[in-house]
Order: C-alpha cells, then sequence, then structure tokens
C-alpha cells in the first residue's frame, strides 16, 4: 500500500447527526476544517447516493478535494456515512486501498457498537429518541476512539504494520 | 497536429473528365451526401463502436504526399483512408476503355494497391439510361463495370461501384451503394491501420524498461493512436488512450526517472494567467518531441486534452471541473515545493486556472442541454473551483496581512508558506491577483465576489451546507474589516441551520463566534444575547466541552466569564425570561419529602447537577409538583450559586397537603432568568412503559400538627330541610392569625353567608363570611372549630368531592401565606336507610319502622322515636311498642332493625305528618370515640402529647382495621379487644399497652354516652278509605255456641260445619269518617282451598259496606280430611266508585282488609266409613 497521510476521519450518524470527527493532522492546530469537511461532505454525499440509485456499492470514491485534502466518502448499508480526508499529493490514490481503509473504519466502528453496555449509557430522559449508536462516539467510550487511531496509524505508516 | 482533422479520401480520375463541368457536379452532389452517418465499426480487440457522423474530405490523389514530412508518427488521418478512381465510359464504348482507360486505371491502381492501410475503389459514373441498357442479358461483350471488376477486382471485396447519376438525379438512393461501399472501404482501412498502430504503441511500451526508451517518444505515438481516434470521433476510444498515458506517466513519476523532461517548471510569463485547459497556448507537441517539455507544461497538456475529449463525450462534462480541481490541488502541492518560482506563483496559477476552467466549462456547456441532478452537478463542480480560487486567495491574504491569521481564513496559527520567493526576479502576471497584492480593497472586493460566486453556484448545485461554510468565511471576513453589525447577523442565523443536525460543534462555534462579535460591537447584553449564550452554554454541555471547536484557550475561564456576564445582564432585564430544558444544570428530585416538624410545612431534597465547569450564580430553585385534583405544590429555596458538579438543596413548601404527587416542572432562577424543566410532559409516539419510567413521584407524608379542615355531614339531619356541610377546623401546632376558607364544588354552590357554628352563636370575633369565603380569625393552637355551613342540593350525587382552599397566616410568620389545598370527598346520602309499613286495625295504626345500613358499615342506633309535630296532635297517642328499657342496637347490612308503634287516633285520619327521629352513630366513629377518650385517660398526666396522642389512636385504628374478630363481643359487651398486630411492645409502648388494657375492660355505659347523630324523617300518616276486617266464624251445628267457647263440639273431616262470614267495615282512616250516610260498594271472595274445604253456600258476593258496620253471609264447609287447617281466606276489594272518576280512571277506594281469623286453624278429627253428600251449588 503506497503512503497516504490520513489527515481526519469523520462518522455520520444515518440522521446525519456527527458520531465522531477524528483529527490526526498535527500541524492542523484547528480541527474546525475537518468538522467543516464533514458537514459539507453530507451534501455530496447525498448527491452520490441519489445518482447511485439503487446501487449497494458502500464505497463513494473521490467527493471532492478542498485546499491540501482529498476527501472520500463511504456509506454503510445503514447509512452510517464515513468521511475521510486524504492528504493531497500527487499521486495516484487507487480507489481500492481507500476502500480498504474504509473497510477497516467500517469494522471498528460496527464492533464498537457492538458493545452492549452502549445502551446503558443512553440517556434515559432523551426528549428525542435518537439510537445509542451516536455515544460511541462520546469521549468517555475509549475503544472506537483507539481503534480509529491505529487505522490511522497504519494507514500514514504502512510499514509499521 | 491541427485540429479539426479530416479523415482523406483522394479521387483520380482521367485528367480530362476532373477537368469537366461534369466532374464538379458530381463533387458538389458527393459532398451533399456527406457527412457520413451511422458507421459500425468492427473490430476484433473492442465490442463494436458506432460512429454517428463522420465528416470526411475529398483531395485530388496528387495534392498528397507520399512520404512523412517528419519522422514524428502522425495520427493515421495524415493519409487517406481511401482512394478512389473516377471512370465515366459508356457501355458502348467498350473499345476506348480497353485502350485508354484501362491503362490509366491500372497505373492509378499499381499506385495506390501499394500503400499500406489504404483501400480503394473505382467509381464508375454512368447516365441513368445507360444503365438499363446494360442490363441486356444476351449483351455478351459484357459492361464496363464487368471489365474493371475483371481486370483489377482480384480478391473477394468488390472494389468496383457504379454510380447512375445524371445532373438533375436528386434521388439519394443512388449514392447508396456507393456510400456503403465508402464506408466499408474507410473502416477496412481504419481497422487495419489501428491495429498496426497498436501493435507499435504495444511494442514501445514493453520496451520501456530497455535503456534508450523515450518516453515522450511513446507518447508522441500512442497520442496519434488518440488522435486518430478522434479524427473519426471516437473520443471515448481516445480518452482512454490518454488516460492510459497519465497512468504511464505517474508509473514514471513513481520510478523517478523524469530525464525525459525538462526541468519541473520553467514559469514563462504568463504561466500564472493563461486559460488552463488551452491546447494551444504553448507548442506543446514540439516541446515534447523536442524532450524539453516541462512536466508542469507537460501535465497542463495532458489535462487539456483530456478535458476536451470529456466535455466532447456526452454526459461526461462533469468530470472536466473534477479533474481539474483535483490537478490543481494535486499539482499546486507539488509546485509549491518548487523555491525558484515567483512569489505567489502557485495561488496565482490555482487562482487563474481555477477561473478559466470555470469559463471553459460553461463555453462547452452552452451547447449542451444540462438538467437535473447533472445540472446540479456541473453546478457544484464549478463552485469547487470557485472555492479553490477562494482558498487561494486565503492564503495570499493572510500571507499578506489582509486576513487574520486564524480560521476560516488559515489552518493554523502560523502563517502559512506561500509559494515561490520574493527574491525571485520573475513575476507572476494574473491582473486580479496583483490588484490583491496591492490594496486591501481591491482585495476584499474580489474575495467577496469570488466568494458569492461559490456561494451561488453551490446554492444553484443545492449544497447547502458548502454555502453555509462560506456565508461563515464571509462573516469572518466581516469581523475582519470591522463590519460587526453584518457579521453578528450571519452569525445568529447560521446555528440554526448546524442544530438540526445536532452538528453542535459548528453550532457552538458559531454561537461563541457570534458572542465574541457581541461583545466587540459593544451592544447592549439584551434577550436575545441570553439566547444566544444559552445556546451556546447548551452546546457546550452536549459535546461536555471536548469536541468544542473553541477558539479560547481556557474554556472554563472563558465560560465563567460567560456566566458572570449573563447573570449581569440578567439583573438588568425588566421582566422575567424564561427558557425551557437548558441542559446546563439538571434537577434531580427526591421520591419523599421530609416533614418541617417544629411547623406546617415540609421539605424536598433535590439534587443540583451543574454541567457547565464553572460556579451558575443560581438565586433560587423551584420544584412545582401537581397532585391528583390539580392540587399545586411549589417547592422553593434560595441559594447562593452552584458549583460544579452535583449540589444538595433543601426546597421548602410551607403547605402541609400530604399524598403522592407528581414532579411537574423545576425552575433554577438566575436574576430574572428562569431555566426551566418540564419533567411531566406528554411524550408523543412513545410507548406507556417508557412514560411510566419517565414520571417523578413524590410522597409527602401527613402532618398530623399541621392546619386542617375536615367535612363532614352534620351531626343532626332533617330531611326536607336544605343540606349543610359540616366544617371542622382544626389548627393543630398553630395560631391562626387568619385563616380563609374556600370551598368548590362544581355544579353545587355554598351559601357563606348562612354559616354558623355549631354551638348556635355567630361569634363575629372568629368567624367572618363574606361571598366567596369563609375566615376564621386569632385561633389559638390546638384548637377545634366546628360550623355548618349549607349547600345547594347535591342529591344528585352519592357524595361529593369538595375541594377545599385554605390561605392561612400563622401568628409566628405572618409574612408566610400557607396555602392549603384539600380534596374532600363528603357521602350526601345517609347511612342508613328507612322502611315504613302500616298495619290498620279499626282505629288503631302501626308502623312498623325497618332501619337498615346503606353502607357496608355497622350502625349504632340508641333510640328511635316517633314524635309529634311542634305542639302536638288533639287526639292522637303514639305508642312505642317495644320495650322501654331497650339497649342500643347494632345495625349491620345483614341485620336492619326494626322499631314498631302504634297510634290511636280519635278523630280519624291524620293530616299533619310525625317525625321519625333516630339516634344513631357508626360503629367506626363510636369505636374512635371510645379510643380516644382511653387514650385520654391514659395520656392524661404526661404533657405535650399532642402528636402522641394521635399516632397513638392511629396506631390503634389501624389495628382494628386490620381485624374484624372484635366486633362481634363489642356489640354485645362492649369489650374491646384489641387485635394483637404490634408484636412484642417494649417500654417505650407503655400507654399503647396501657389503653389497650383499659379498652379491654371498657364495657357497654348504661345508658350509652357519647355523642349521637341524629336522622329526622318526616312521616306521613297515611289514609285509608276502608279498612276492612273479614273473618268466618264455624256454627257447629251441634251446638249454637260459636267457637272459639270453651267447649267446642269436635269437629270430622267429610262433616258439613256451617260457618258465618263476617265483614266488618270502618272508615275511620278515611275521608269520609263518621260518615254514616256514606256506602261503597265492596266484593267479598272466599279463597278456593280444594284440598283442606269444600265451601258451599256463598263464596264470592259484592255488598255495600257502610261505616262501622257488619256484614254477614253463611257458609257450609266441609273439611276434606283431618288435620289442624286453616281456614279459607277471604279477600274483601272495592268495587270502582259509581259515577266517581278521578285522573280519567275510574277511582277505586283504597281498602285494607285483614283477617281477624288469620291466626286460627281448626281440629279437624278424621272419620270412619264413607258418606255421600248431595251438595247444592249455592243460590246463584
Amino acid at each position: 500500500m503506497s503512503k497516504k497521510v490520513l489527515n481526519a476521519v469523520a462518522f455520520i450518524s444515518p440522521q446525519n447527526h456527527p458520531i465522531l470527527i477524528r483529527t490526526f493532522a498535527k500541524q492542523d492546530d484547528h480541527a474546525i476544517k475537518y468538522h467543516y469537511i464533514a458537514h459539507t461532505s453530507l451534501d455530496v454525499i447525498e448527491e452520490r447516493v441519489a445518482a447511485g440509485g439503487k446501487s449497494t456499492e458502500c464505497y463513494l470514491g473521490l467527493l471532492y478535494s478542498m485546499e491540501d485534502v482529498a476527501v472520500y466518502g463511504y456509506i454503510t448499508p445503514l447509512k452510517v456515512k464515513i468521511v475521510i480526508a486524504l492528504a493531497l499529493s500527487d499521486s495516484v490514490v487507487r480507489d481500492v486501498e481507500v476502500n480498504l481503509i474504509f473497510k477497516a473504519l467500517h469494522m471498528a466502528y460496527y464492533s464498537a457498537i457492538s458493545n452492549p453496555f452502549l445502551k446503558l449509557d443512553a440517556p434515559t430522559d432523551a426528549t428525542n429518541d435518537h439510537s445509542p449508536y451516536l455515544l460511541v462516539g462520546r469521549a468517555n467510550w475509549k475503544n472506537f476512539r483507539r481503534r480509529i487511531d491505529e487505522i490511522a496509524n497504519v494507514v500514514s505508516n504502512p510499514s509499521n504494520a | 497536429m491541427a485540429p479539426a482533422q479530416r479523415v482523406l479520401v483522394s479521387y483520380s480520375g482521367a485528367q480530362a473528365f476532373l477537368s469537366s463541368g461534369s466532374w464538379d457536379q458530381i463533387h458538389t452532389a458527393l459532398l451533399a451526401q456527406l457527412p457520413l452517418r451511422n458507421i459500425h465499426w468492427k473490430s476484433f480487440s473492442r465490442p463494436i463502436r458506432t460512429i454517428q457522423e463522420l465528416d470526411i474530405s475529398l483531395v485530388p490523389l496528387e495534392s498528397l504526399r507520399d512520404e512523412h514530412a517528419s519522422q514524428v508518427p502522425a495520427t493515421l488521418l495524415e493519409k487517406p483512408f481511401l482512394n478512389m478512381y473516377l471512370v465515366t465510359c459508356e457501355d458502348a464504348d467498350l473499345e476506348t476503355y480497353k485502350t485508354t482507360i484501362k491503362r490509366q486505371v491500372k497505373d492509378w491502381h499499381a499506385v495506390v494497391s501499394s500503400r499500406k492501410n489504404q483501400e480503394w475503389l473505382i467509381l464508375h459514373v454512368v447516365r441513368p439510361d445507360a444503365r438499363t441498357q446494360g442490363g441486356n442479358f444476351f449483351q455478351l461483350k459484357g459492361s464496363v463495370l464487368d471489365k474493371l471488376k475483371g481486370d483489377f477486382n482480384t480478391d473477394r471485396r468488390d472494389r468496383c461501384v457504379q454510380l447512375a447519376w445524371n445532373a438533375g438525379s436528386q434521388n439519394p438512393a443512388v449514392w447508396a451503394e456507393f456510400l456503403n461501399k465508402l464506408k466499408d472501404g474507410l473502416l477496412s482501412s481504419f481497422d487495419s491501420a489501428i491495429s498496426q498502430r497498436e501493435d507499435e504503441v504495444k511494442r514501445s511500451e514493453s520496451q520501456r524498461q530497455m535503456p534508450g526508451w523515450n518516453f515522450c517518444t511513446f507518447f508522441t505515438l500512442k497520442e496519434s493512436l488518440a488522435g486518430s481516434f478522434q479524427g473519426v470521433n471516437l473520443f471515448e476510444d481516445a480518452l482512454v488512450q490518454y488516460d492510459e498515458l497519465e497512468a504511464s506517466f505517474y508509473q514514471v513519476l513513481k520510478e523517478k526517472n523524469l530525464s525525459w523532461f525538462g526541468s519541473l517548471i520553467t514559469p514563462t510569463p504568463n504561466d500564472d494567467s493563461s486559460p488552463l485547459l488551452s491546447i494551444s497556448k504553448k507548442p506543446y507537441r514540439d516541446l515534447i518531441l523536442a524532450n524539453t517539455i516541462s512536466v508542469f507544461d507537460f501535465r497542463i497538456y495532458l489535462l487539456a486534452r483530456q478535458c476536451s475529449l470529456l466535455a466532447k463525450i456526452d454526459g461526461r462534462i462533469n468530470e472536466v471541473s473534477k479533474k481539474a480541481a483535483a490537478f490543481l490541488g494535486a499539482f499546486g502541492r507539488r509546485l509549491s515545493e518548487v523555491e525558484t518560482l515567483p512569489e505567489y506563483f502557485v495561488e496565482s496559477w490555482i487562482y487563474s486556472s481555477a477561473l478559466s476552467v470555470v469559463d471553459q466549462c460553461d463555453t462547452w456547456a452552452a451547447g449542451l442541454n444540462l438538467q437535473g441532478a447533472m445540472l446540479s452537478t456541473f453546478n457544484a463542480g464549478k463552485g469547487e473551483l470557485l472555492e479553490l480560487a477562494r482558498h487561494q486567495l486565503d492564503v495570499i491574504g493572510v500571507k499578506i496581512g489582509h486576513l487574520p491569521v486564524r480560521p476560516p481564513f488559515s489552518n493554523s496559527h502560523h502563517p502559512p508558506s506561500s509559494s515561490g520567493s520574493a527574491t525571485s526576479d520573475k513575476k507572476i502576471s494574473s491582473a486580479d491577483i496583483l490588484q490583491c497584492l496591492q490594496t486591501s480593497d481591491a482585495f476584499y472586493d474580489i474575495y467577496v465576489g469570488i466568494t458569492n460566486r461559490a456561494i451561488d453556484m453551490y446554492a444553484k448545485a443545492g449544497r447547502r451546507k458548502f454555502a453555509l461554510k462560506l456565508h461563515g468565511s464571509l462573516a469572518a471576513l466581516d469581523v475582519h474589516r470591522g463590519r460587526l453589525a453584518a457579521a453578528l447577523t450571519t452569525y445568529t442565523s447560521l446555528p440554526a441551520h448546524y442544530a438540526p443536525h445536532m452538528w453542535t460543534s459548528l453550532e457552538s462555534l458559531m454561537l461563541s463566534l457570534a458572542l465574541d462579535t457581541h461583545a466587540e460591537l459593544d451592544k447592549t447584553r439584551d434577550r436575545e444575547w441570553i439566547h444566544i449564550l444559552l445556546s451556546f452554554l447548551k452546546t457546550f454541555v452536549d459535546t461536555v466541552g471536548l469536541d468544542l471547536l473553541m477558539h479560547e484557550d481556557d474554556r472554563v475561564e472563558y465560560v465563567s466569564r460567560l456566566v458572570q456576564s449573563m447573570k449581569d445582564s440578567a439583573t438588568v432585564l425588566e421582566s422575567d425570561l424564561s427558557h425551557p430544558e437548558h441542559p446546563a444544570i439538571s434537577i434531580k428530585v427526591a421520591s419523599a419529602a421530609k416533614l418541617a416538624g417544629d411547623k406546617d410545612g415540609s421539605f424536598l431534597d433535590v439534587v443540583i447537577h451543574n454541567n457547565l465547569p464553572c460556579v451558575v450564580p443560581i438565586d433560587e430553585v423551584v420544584a412545582l409538583l401537581v397532585g391528583r385534583d390539580s392540587e399545586r405544590l411549589r417547592f422553593s429555596a434560595h441559594i447562593d450559586g452552584v458549583t460544579p458538579g452535583k449540589t444538595q438543596a433543601t426546597l421548602f413548601c410551607p403547605t402541609s397537603s400530604a399524598g403522592t404527587y407528581i414532579l411537574d416542572s423545576t425552575e433554577a432562577r438566575i436574576s430574572h432568568l428562569v431555566l426551566q424543566w418540564a419533567h411531566k410532559k406528554p411524550v408523543p409516539g412513545r410507548k406507556a412503559l417508557s412514560r411510566r419510567s419517565s414520571v417523578a413521584l413524590v410522597r409527602i407524608p401527613r402532618d398530623l400538627l399541621a392546619m386542617d379542615v375536615r367535612l363532614q355531614q352534620p351531626n343532626s339531619i332533617e330531611l326536607g330541610r336544605p343540606s349543610s356541610l359540616l366544617v371542622a377546623v382544626s389548627t393543630g401546632r398553630n395560631n391562626i392569625a387568619k385563616a380563609s376558607i374556600k370551598f368548590h364544588v362544581p355544579s353545587v354552590t355554598f351559601r357563606y353567608s348562612q354559616v354558623a357554628l355549631t354551638d348556635g352563636n355567630t361569634d363575629q370575633d372568629t368567624l367572618q363570611a363574606d361571598d366567596s369565603s369563609i375566615s376564621v380569625l386569632n385561633l389559638s393552637e390546638a384548637s377545634h372549630l366546628e360550623f355548618l355551613i349549607p349547600y345547594s342540593d347535591a342529591s344528585a350525587f352519592h357524595a361529593i368531592k369538595v375541594d377545599v382552599e385554605v390561605d392561612y397566616i400563622t401568628v409566628a410568620e405572618p409574612s408566610i401565606t400557607r396555602t392549603l389545598h384539600l380534596a374532600r370527598v363528603v357521602a350526601t346520602t345517609l347511612p342508613i336507610s328507612v322502611n315504613v309499613q302500616d298495619f290498620f286495625r279499626g282505629n288503631r295504626l302501626f308502623s312498623k319502622f325497618t332501619v337498615s345500613t346503606t353502607s357496608h358499615q355497622h350502625v349504632r342506633i340508641s333510640d328511635a322515636q316517633l314524635q309529634f309535630p311542634d305542639g302536638g296532635l288533639d287526639g292522637l297517642k303514639v305508642v312505642a311498642c317495644s320495650p322501654q328499657a331497650r339497649s342500643v342496637v347494632t345495625v349491620t347490612p345483614a341485620q336492619p332493625a326494626n322499631f314498631l308503634f302504634y297510634l290511636d287516633s280519635a278523630n280519624g285520619p291524620v293530616g299533619e305528618s310525625l317525625k321519625f327521629r333516630i339516634s344513631y352513630r357508626m360503629l367506626r366513629e363510636e369505636v374512635e370515640a371510645l379510643i380516644e377518650t382511653s387514650v385520654d385517660q391514659v395520656l392524661a398526666q404526661s404533657a405535650d402529647v399532642l402528636g402522641e396522642r394521635v399516632e397513638l389512636i392511629n396506631k390503634l385504628v389501624e389495628a382494628l382495621e386490620q381485624d374484624s374478630a372484635w366486633v362481634e363481643l363489642y356489640g354485645v359487651s362492649g369489650e374491646l379487644n384489641v387485635p394483637d398486630v404490634f408484636g412484642e411492645l417494649g417500654e417505650a409502648d407503655e400507654p399503647l399497652k396501657r389503653v389497650i388494657q383499659s379498652l379491654h375492660e371498657h364495657r357497654h355505659p348504661h345508658p350509652p354516652k357519647g355523642k349521637w347523630r341524629e336522622i329526622i324523617i318526616p312521616v306521613d300518616v297515611p289514609y285509608m278509605n276502608i279498612v276492612a276486617a273479614a273473618g268466618i266464624r264455624l256454627l257447629p251445628p251441634t251446638s249454637p255456641v260459636p267457637m272459639g267457647s270453651e267447649h267446642t263440639p269436635s269437629l270430622y273431616a267429610g262433616q258439613p260445619i256451617p260457618a258465618l262470614l263476617t265483614v266488618h267495615t270502618s272508615f275511620h282512616w278515611g275521608s269520609s269518617v263518621n260518615d254514616t250516610q256514606r256506602a261503597y260498594m265492596m266484593r267479598f271472595d272466599v279463597e278456593e282451598m280444594v284440598r283442606e274445604w269444600l265451601v258451599s253456600g256463598r263464596k264470592r258476593g259484592d255488598f255495600a259496606a257502610k261505616d262501622n258496620a257488619t256484614y254477614s253471609v253463611p257458609l257450609t264447609l266441609i273439611a276434606l280430611h283431618h288435620g289442624e287447617l286453616v281456614l279459607p281466606k277471604i279477600s274483601v276489594t272495592a268495587l270502582p266508585l259509581a259515577g266517581e272518576v278521578t285522573m280519567g280512571s275510574m277511582a277505586i277506594p283504597n281498602t285494607e282488609t285483614y283477617q281477624v281469623h288469620g291466626a286460627e286453624k281448626v281440629l279437624v278429627l278424621p272419620r270412619g266409613g264413607r258418606s255421600t253428600f248431595v251438595l247444592g251449588m249455592g243460590s246463584g
């Protein structure tokens, strides 16, 4: 796998609520850019999904490139959106490799929400009935974040894998 | 390579013909058939392709040079695909063909057939009329066409075609065969040429690892293939070539073998501002061939080629912007590593290129009809490009100081390293960028212009979120330029767009920016500001401040400053500002309240959870409870700020209402700002199960020493008088300064003004009444006040539910007005019911009163009297038939009590009603009173025992409620054995033990003591027109002495016994008393008793009855068997009054008949033998 730099990962719920936005780029003191990217990606994902019709393909490909990142999108069968921002480089980025990253992220999310204790943490007085899976991104569920960080580490330093 | 290269077809022919006018005509007509349409290219290596339209140019053969001008592989279109020879020779003129034409064709054929990948075609032009002649079968010599075919067309492919044409012909059909042949020929040569070229490309590609291989050469070779495809309008195949070239370029790049290129970039003056997708702006091919092209130029060329092809392919124009944007981003990064570039070169290049691509796209799209999703994507692509251009302005702006070094302009705290160096002698050329560099105003204009264009594009594309982001950046620019008001407007409107998706990070950022702008603007911190702040705090709490994109370093400090200023501004608000459901604070309420103990009221523990990292200056915490009947209790406490985390507080409510309540809402008050949380809320769409769990219940214990108001039925009830309610006010521990009591019952009105104390006097000092309430003044502690209040009839109900509202002020705490809401149920039905049965016996009337309980409770009745109305009645005497010394009677549901009286009336019927007075009490009341007195006896010596007393009484009552075994014994003897439910009694329970003992020793006193209730029921003495006493007297034949005397003769079965039937009538209780003239027609009827008696004589008859007269009829009875027999009954009925009609029906005087002999029995003895009797069937 060629070297890529994973700048940020975003998980977005089917209702378009952010689950987790994780940034890895050290030089960016402000994560806001990636929040914007994750948020704006929703527009593009929406377009892609609408254009794709009933296609069951999860990988949505390059959504757009902006400033110094290329933004890729992925939508799980249950409509959880995963967006990653790769540092823009002047080399070919193969979709297969990006798809591989997404698959790993998807699995990380999947195993994180399989935690049965997650539902215990759901606020009982919640006025609107959101799925407890939003919680998985909360800071107090560390495992998910750890796995995401591991994936990012492997992507950015394939030799360490 | 010249653009729009066409497929070449050469023509040739006899010189004389080509210079003739006839050729000109044919030429023109032929051109009119072009371009060729629907060409289907079948090749071995690809699926079938269809060329929709192909333009070809006809050129004379001589104009083509055979040799290549250079070694550079040109496109395949440089050479003709087809060579055509025109023959005009009539069939009749075969000689000419043989002599001249054949040779000419032969020469031409020799030239063209030697050429590679070129087809040839001989077109034989004839006149249409000549052609018909040619169809002659018997023409042995054959046609010119046949000759041509025979001479030249040696293989299977038919390369000779005849065109029957004359100048006037407009029929396109004549061209069909020729055009087909033309297409075939073109395709065949194209196919072979392509496959040959492809082989070359493959060969070249396979040699790439060999020394001497040159990428640029390979590129030109492969590009020629692309050019060929493009020439025949096969754009997708052409694009594939370029895409493959791009891939191999990346391969080369990866191998870092760029020796075939010049430097990465050799900037020429206008490089940064020339249109990106223009192929002609530089002599790219020459540069490539010379191996001097820079990577920069090469890649631009490749991109431009690809884009121009994409634009031509149906539905792929949208890839242009995407590809261009990706290229600009990616290659821009690479360029920024180059240090020799002029300052801002890369930014300028990306900026100009992006804008030029947008323009180019618009130009290309002008001819297309983009719609729907395609159009949206197209606009989105343009938007992205514009944003890319905008981003370059960000970089430049930050670098030269037009923009601040902070988001959204810059993502880091340090100024970005912009491309190029100021030291470079070259300068950039983009006019826009140069303007930007000069004045900040120009920069801002361009910046805003570009941003707005991008927003516009995004809006058209339906990309709201992109547009929002750009709006945010415009607001940031406004802030930087000091246009704070505009920025504030934007900032306050943006959070709403982020909120619905719970995108709290962005929402909070916008809010905090709005707050900052507000602060900078020095606007007054009004309600709007508080709302923004509260929204911000909400987002802060939602994310626990962790994921927040805060621009302040010290979050806690920042938030606490905000909270403090919120308090300040809330203080100056004129009116309360309430805000629902703020998550910064949450209040949890304990499930049970505690009694205050020394005063009326209860305490409720709450836990206030402050989710903010700083102290929240809350002044007051309030919890509102609602009861079953919309009673509301307000618990409150003043507190002094809430520290982060949990804080305990105890709320107080100065009323003594007890029971179970639902937590309705809680409030936290920060000066004028009121944060509210509704706890009991309808949750639509959720299951009942989850709703139940979401309701918080609070139990408040009963305070026995609190102010209390009880409602009862009055002790004395007289039916027929207005109902009233007995109100008992007990003050408990309170010295009441003033209490005002109100009652509410729907559909019942209380007559407050007619209130009266139960002891009779209306003491104005204690009790005052106005239209709506009753006021009680100056009531000392532990006092008890009872008064009666009349109310409108409510007999429709069994019980009325009275909402009692008491506002009272104690002497101890004159500042607190306590409000007590009580819901009391008062039975309006009586606990007992009375039935009367009347029996007339001549001048005497017996009345039997049956008293039964209406509920399940036992009722103790001490006395029942039938009383005259006040003043008595003349000539009437009432005597109770029961023994005088009757003790207390207990009425149970199973056992009613009877009271019998008789009335002697001297003067006939009684017009006025009597009163039936019952003194009663419920068993429960009696026992409770007994317990109270016992407890009082026991506790008499101990002081300050109010609470203990009540507790003790309750304990005993509860014990008695659990087991009813004591009831019977108590009813008989008065001994009250308290069921043993207390278990072991310790030292502290000494009083209880003694009370139990004293109850055990209790006997019913005689006469009964204690309070008795009274019910007075008016009783009417009934009228009876006729009272008839019917009787049968037996007159045994052996003795004239009637029966009943000492010596009664024996009666035997079968023996006829003469008897006398008498009916004595009295009008004493009727309206015609003492009227001797009055007579009623009556009928008597002797009951048939066919098993006992044969009755002979007048069994039935009418007679006229008079007051105090006796009517008699003789009968003969025969007993049918022996034994003690009852005499037959006689029914006496009055006949309808002749001539008197009442209420439209015949009036029958009411009659009561009793059997004088009803209790008599006759002993009939058996008799032997058998007798036969002949009986007359009566007189009638």
